[in-house]
């Protein structure tokens, strides 16, 4: 049974991966058995300097899912290299880097930091978080979706993935420039500015005032959007958004992923990226499927 | 432990007093393994989506069984309560950063708990009391319904002392009346707080008053419990810090409390 994918010229074993932001403490929390099934994973999006995050509240339940506005905490990418890093390449699975800059200079600073690193197998650029006090994303803008893609493709000794917004009026759009950047894959979806409200204080229940709603909640729009894209763009796709099961996944792979990432899910069941990569290799099995090319992209129309 | 996800038989769920609940669970690796102010993260609906999180609860005890201390307030403790005995509980744990233990030459130990705040209490005199201190408690809760038999903790040799906001059982007030039960003995005096931010901030600045040392055991809304989605921070003097994964205990003068 082959059920390994390609991003550019990296082979990954399997299509299951994690959502960045979704999957931290691995080396301290899971069998490594268990983790080093996985096709990939993505670690927290590292930005330039360090962050400290959002103030609290920075989380909210809401029905089949969850408000984020977590602020990308983290140590910067010296920090990150000199603390983190290592410990996620002892997991022996390819790591996918998620970056962010808040400009293009820092952008290029992490870029230059991550090419005299090895054992990374591509950059995701975080284009999309929406708990960050920008009046327009990246990813909200076809043309600088493109420039900054390219100016990173022409850096990076790495394959670029560019993380894509729902929050846009057409996705397909901004996959197509990010395509034209040069980008490897696009990932999708990240989360949609959300909120809620507490009644009684008539204030916002996240400290950030907004955040970003994610869980099975969004899986339907997420999957709309991952076939919409994928039936418009040539390189490959990484589909996320609510995806708790490999049911799930597998309706992400038909209507056009090449890979699949569970994000929210960690959060509620640490094994929910082993059980959807068992379930897809038993969907497999049970179905005489001898190659996963053979379900990608196979949505009847 | 080799699993830290675990799926757990429910011997005993019943109501303790006419507020809260008691659920025991046969997981005994995870008995020896907890230590006091550590918790479990509790799948309550069964796989389904709503509620959608798990819920953090702090073990109350560890000994034949796993057992937790709870209040029914929304639809994640109320199915909790549905279950029965032979029913299964997909539980997380032991998660979190437990109780510091006293300095050496401690002698008063003050346990200050607020409400459910107490769960974390029994478990800490459990331990405690295989040395010589002198373990108090001080409870308290809102009325009569709030206040849990106290026997477990007097059978370990806790001096138990109670306030209620309405008066209906011990003294009349918020906890901080008792405060004066405290040895002011600063060298041989440790505090283990939990409950309510604003009374742990009473106890806070109380103790800052008096240079008395102490640990908080902090309660915040939480997704993954395991230091993985940085949801659950909390501000200390330390900046931010994760009640699932930094704390819930924390050096009680280390905590901002809101």
């Amino acid at each position: 049974m082959n059920i390994t994918v390609k991003i550019a010229n990296v082979t990954f074993k399997n299509p299951v991966t994690v959502a960045s932001g979704t999957f931290g403490h691995a080396e301290r929390y899971f069998k490594l058995e268990e983790v080093k099934r996985l096709g990939a994973i993505v670690p927290k999006t590292v930005t330039f300097l360090p962050q400290v995050g959002n103030q609290p509240v920075r989380i909210f339940e809401t029905p089949a899912g969850m408000i984020n506005a977590i602020g990308i905490e983290n140590p910067g990418i010296d920090g990150f290299i000199a603390q983190k890093l290592p410990s996620f390449q002892q997991i022996g699975v390819p790591l996918i880097i998620s970056i962010l800059g808040h400009t293009e200079e820092q952008f290029v600073g992490i870029i230059k930091k991550l090419n005299g690193q090895e054992g990374i197998a591509a950059i995701e650029l975080n284009l999309s978080c929406p708990n960050l006090k920008h009046k327009v994303l990246v990813a909200q803008d076809p043309q600088a979706t493109t420039r900054l893609v390219k100016k990173m493709k022409g850096l990076s000794k790495y394959p670029i993935i560019a993380k894509l917004s729902p929050n846009v009026t057409d996705i397909s759009e901004i996959a197509l420039a990010a395509e034209e950047g040069g980008a490897d894959a696009v990932s999708l979806i990240n989360t949609f500015t959300a909120m809620a409200i507490d009644v009684k204080t008539r204030r916002s229940r996240i400290g950030n005032f907004t955040g970003g709603l994610s869980g099975p909640a969004i899986r339907p729009i997420a999957l709309y959007m991952v076939q919409k894209v994928a039936s418009s763009v040539k390189i490959p796709v990484v589909g996320m958004g609510g995806i708790m099961t490999a049911q799930d996944a597998l309706e992400f792979l038909i209507a056009g992923a090449s890979m699949v990432a569970v994000g929210t899910a960690n959060f509620v069941n640490p094994r929910a990226p082993v059980d959807v990569l068992e379930g897809i290799e038993n969907f497999m099995k049970e179905n005489k499927i001898s190659d996963i090319r053979e379900i990608i992209g196979s949505l009847k129309k | 432990m080799e699993k830290i996800q675990n799926t757990y038989k429910v011997v005993v769920n019943e109501k303790l007093c006419p507020q809260y609940w008691r659920m025991a669970f046969e997981a005994p690796e995870l008995g020896l393994e907890v230590k006091p102010g550590q918790f479990v993260h509790i799948r309550t609906d069964d796989g389904g989506l709503q509620p959608f999180f798990r819920r953090p609860f702090s073990v109350y005890r560890a000994q034949k069984y796993v057992e937790i201390f709870y209040d029914v307030i929304g639809p994640g403790t109320k199915l909790l309560s549905l279950k029965k005995k032979g029913d299964t509980v997909d539980v997380l744990g032991p998660l979190g950063t437990p109780f510091e233990m006293p300095p050496p030459d401690t002698k008063q130990i003050v346990m200050i708990a607020g409400g459910i705040g107490i769960a974390p209490m029994l478990v800490l005199s459990d331990i405690l009391k295989k040395k010589k201190y002198e373990l108090v408690l001080l409870f308290g809760g809102r009325d009569r319904g709030h206040v849990y038999p106290m026997q477990e903790f007097k059978d370990n040799g806790v001096k138990v002392h109670i306030a209620t906001d309405d008066g209906s059982v011990g003294v009349k007030g918020r906890v901080s009346v008792l405060f004066d039960k405290i040895s002011r003995d600063v060298e041989h005096a440790f505090i283990y707080t939990c409950g309510p931010n604003p009374m742990m901030k009473a106890v806070q600045v109380f103790a800052g008053e008096h240079g008395l040392k102490g640990q908080a055991a902090c309660e915040e809304i939480m997704a993954c419990a395991l230091g993985a989605c940085l949801g659950c921070s909390i501000e200390t003097t330390n900046g931010f810090k994760t009640v699932c994964y930094d704390g819930p205990a924390f050096n009680l003068d280390e905590v901002k409390f809101h």
